[in-house]
């Protein structure tokens, strides 16, 4: 194929250009039909009235009389398009204003359409040729050359046209490719410039708020993301590496301590157990790394079903209720009725169960948790769980939902820093977000989720 | 009891091997889904243990379809590197009847175990538990020990009920966030144990004789004998 024929928009632009000349087609056919078409019926029928004419005068006065009404209209026909010949049987001429009878028309009677020598000119005749009584054999017509020139200046005519259509639509096909080209240049550049490893780089915009412009909006958003998932890996291999290596590290250490005791002595079976007691907690990290993954997939989303609110509060704080009290901690909850939410009962649960823990975790003794959900003015449901401990500084907050991430407060508690992520990955999966606000003195910790429509 | 193990990793084979023997049980082994479900469908057991991806051209999925296509009840357990809620499902679908994620603790496995080969026998009708001298009334929802009522919260009444009915088992946390809580997630910190010491005082404070004991390294077990 032709460089020229492989663009889209050339290709595009000829289909276009087809499509017009069909159409400019069947409108001159049209034209043709309604004007010279109009034309030839006429004639047609003025040549049969002729014929019809001198057939009756051969009846009513014989072969003379044909002849004269014959020659009358010769005489009466300005423009001396008329042609008439009146033969014998053998076809030797009576009268009329053609010398012989033309060779092209043949011995059966009907119409024909011929060239013969009429005004001293070689000229295209349209003839009726029938016989009369007695064998006599008439040939009228009328010389249509004036008509056959119309037409082939009108298909001259057509054929031109036809070839500036063609131009234009080439040129409009070259106009349309540049421009194409010029906006997917600025895409392919772009693109090019990724693969190579420039992740940063975005499409350029216009401005013109066109289909390109929404399409490189639409890519840009997408390398946006990409970006962000990629620095989310290397985040999360930086912090398997320092989160892993230093339980996996403890863990060899004492596996190792063990194989080196002097011979003879017991192995100690504390040693196993807490060597166990790491594994244990580095499977544990392994699921929730696992979990989050599956959540940044969205596929948990097939497994939606209704969920009702109260009912997932009330569950939570009555599992996490006893833990608190053993804390010295108040567990208040309450639920407004009748809120529904389409989701995962396990994930929520979970993620409120997170919520729940770090409250319990980290709020002193004496302190208050209170778990409650309400529908909020922008009709969205807002489960928070609010407590009395340190609370997180402001600058802090937005950096807690990262993977791994501990604040310095609590780089010596338990766990494994993935409890808020987890927390705020299933709000996403459920089309919400998770906000942590101050509580004076405290954190308050909202999970805002679109309530069933 | 006579147990089918059918797992293709020779370490985790040994281990649950080793383990079950210990513990009483005779095991036969297959490494290959094909032998597996010819020495199932072949002999009776008491319970499979099976893998889920398996060498020789049957998987865990496929054996227990086609056990159950012959009317083959035997209790199932499913061993899975696969954790997603979708694949255990799918594996409770086909006619598993629990499900463990590898890598597993052995208690765990046992426990479970224990639990499937028993379920059958004290899910009848009866309106009243025993063990010892602790009586739980079904219908009431109320217990007596020694001449003494004690009354439940809904939970408390659901902890109490499951473990009654698995009297002499040990119980493990997961099974207990799973059985009585549906809960299918690590709620990470002890949330259990402490729910658990609540039940205790409930039956236990006041008696010489506890009946709800902790195993070290599993879970718990409700039952006359420590």
């Amino acid at each position: 194929m032709p460089k020229f024929l492989r663009s889209t928009a050339s290709r595009l632009a000829l289909v276009f250009a087809g499509l017009f000349m069909m159409a400019a087609l069947l409108l001159a056919g049209l034209l043709w039909w309604n004007t010279a078409g109009y034309l030839d019926r006429e004639t047609d029928a003025v040549i049969t009235a002729d014929t019809r004419a001198i057939g009756d005068r051969i009846e009513d006065f014989g072969l003379a009389g044909a002849v004269q009404t014959m020659n009358e209209r010769i005489a009466a026909d300005a423009d001396n398009r008329g042609i008439y010949l009146l033969t014998d049987p053998r076809l030797r001429p009576l009268g009329g204003n053609v010398d012989a009878w033309p060779l092209k028309v043949g011995p059966r009677p009907g119409w024909y359409e011929v060239e013969l020598v009429h005004r001293d000119r070689l000229h295209m005749a349209r003839l009726l040729h029938v016989t009369l009584p007695g064998n006599y054999q008439l040939l009228v017509g009328r010389d249509v050359q004036d008509r056959v020139e119309m037409r082939n200046l009108f298909l001259r005519g057509l054929a031109w046209a036809g070839v500036a259509a063609l131009g234009f639509a080439f040129f409009g096909a070259w106009l349309i490719r540049r421009a194409v080209e010029r906006r997917i240049e600025g895409i392919n550049r772009t693109a090019i410039a990724i693969v190579q490893g420039d992740l940063a780089r975005r499409v350029p915009m216009r401005d013109a708020d066109d289909e390109f412009d929404q399409l490189v909006a639409t890519i840009n958003r997408m390398l946006d993301q990409i970006q962000q998932l990629i620095e989310g890996v290397r985040n999360v291999s930086n912090a398997i590496a320092h989160d892993l290596r230093t339980p996996l590290a403890e863990t060899r250490a004492r596996l190792e301590g063990l194989l080196r005791q002097p011979a003879g002595t017991d192995v100690s079976l504390d040693g196993i157990a807490a060597a166990i007691a790491d594994i244990d907690r580095l499977i544990g990290v392994f699921n929730a790394l696992l979990r989050l993954a599956e959540l940044d997939t969205g596929l948990r989303r097939a497994g939606f079903a209704q969920v009702d609110v109260a009912a997932l509060v009330e569950d939570a704080a009555e599992l996490y209720g006893p833990a608190a009290e053993v804390k010295g901690l108040r567990l208040d909850s309450q639920a407004e009725g009748g809120l529904v939410l389409n989701g995962d009962r396990q994930l929520l649960a979970q993620a409120i169960g997170n919520l729940l823990d770090n409250a319990v975790k980290y709020t002193p003794a004496g302190g208050r948790i209170v778990l409650n959900a309400v529908r909020q003015e922008d009709c969205r449901i807002a489960i928070s769980v609010a407590d009395s401990g340190p609370g997180i500084p402001e600058d802090e907050r937005t950096r807690v939902t990262q993977r791994f991430y501990r604040g310095d407060a609590s780089r010596h508690a338990e766990g494994v820093g993935l409890g808020l992520s987890l927390v705020e990955a299933v709000a996403r999966l459920h089309g919400g977000e998770l906000r942590l606000d101050g509580n004076n003195p405290g954190l308050r910790a909202i999970l805002a989720l679109p309530a069933q429509a | 009891m006579k147990i089918l193990l059918v797992e293709d990793n020779q370490q985790v084979a040994q281990f649950v091997r080793k383990g079950l023997t210990e513990a009483g049980h005779a095991v036969d082994h297959a490494d290959n889904g094909r032998d597996g479900l010819f020495m199932a469908s072949s002999e009776v057991y008491d319970a499979l243990i099976l893998d889920r991806m398996l060498p020789g051209g049957v998987d865990g999925l496929g054996i227990i379809e086609a056990l159950r296509r012959t009317g083959n009840k035997t209790p199932i357990l499913i061993l899975s590197a696969l954790a997603d809620v979708d694949e255990r499902i799918r594996g409770l679908k086909a006619g598993g009847d629990d499900y463990l994620t590898k890598p597993f603790a052995f208690g765990e496995l046992e426990a479970r175990l224990m639990a499937l080969t028993r379920r059958g026998q004290n899910s009848g009708q009866e309106t009243a538990l025993k063990v010892g001298d602790l009586t739980l009334d079904i219908l009431s929802r109320k217990a007596m020990r020694g001449g003494k009522t004690i009354s439940f919260k809904p939970r408390e009444y659901k902890l109490l009920e499951y473990l009654m009915r698995h009297a002499g088992q040990v119980v493990t946390r997961t099974m207990l966030l799973e059985n009585v809580w549906d809960y299918h997630f690590d709620p990470q910190t002890n949330v259990i144990d402490v729910h658990i010491s609540n039940l205790r005082q409930k039956i236990d404070a006041g008696f010489d004789k506890p009946l709800l004991h902790t195993v070290r390294g599993a879970g718990y077990r409700l039952s006359e004998n420590a």
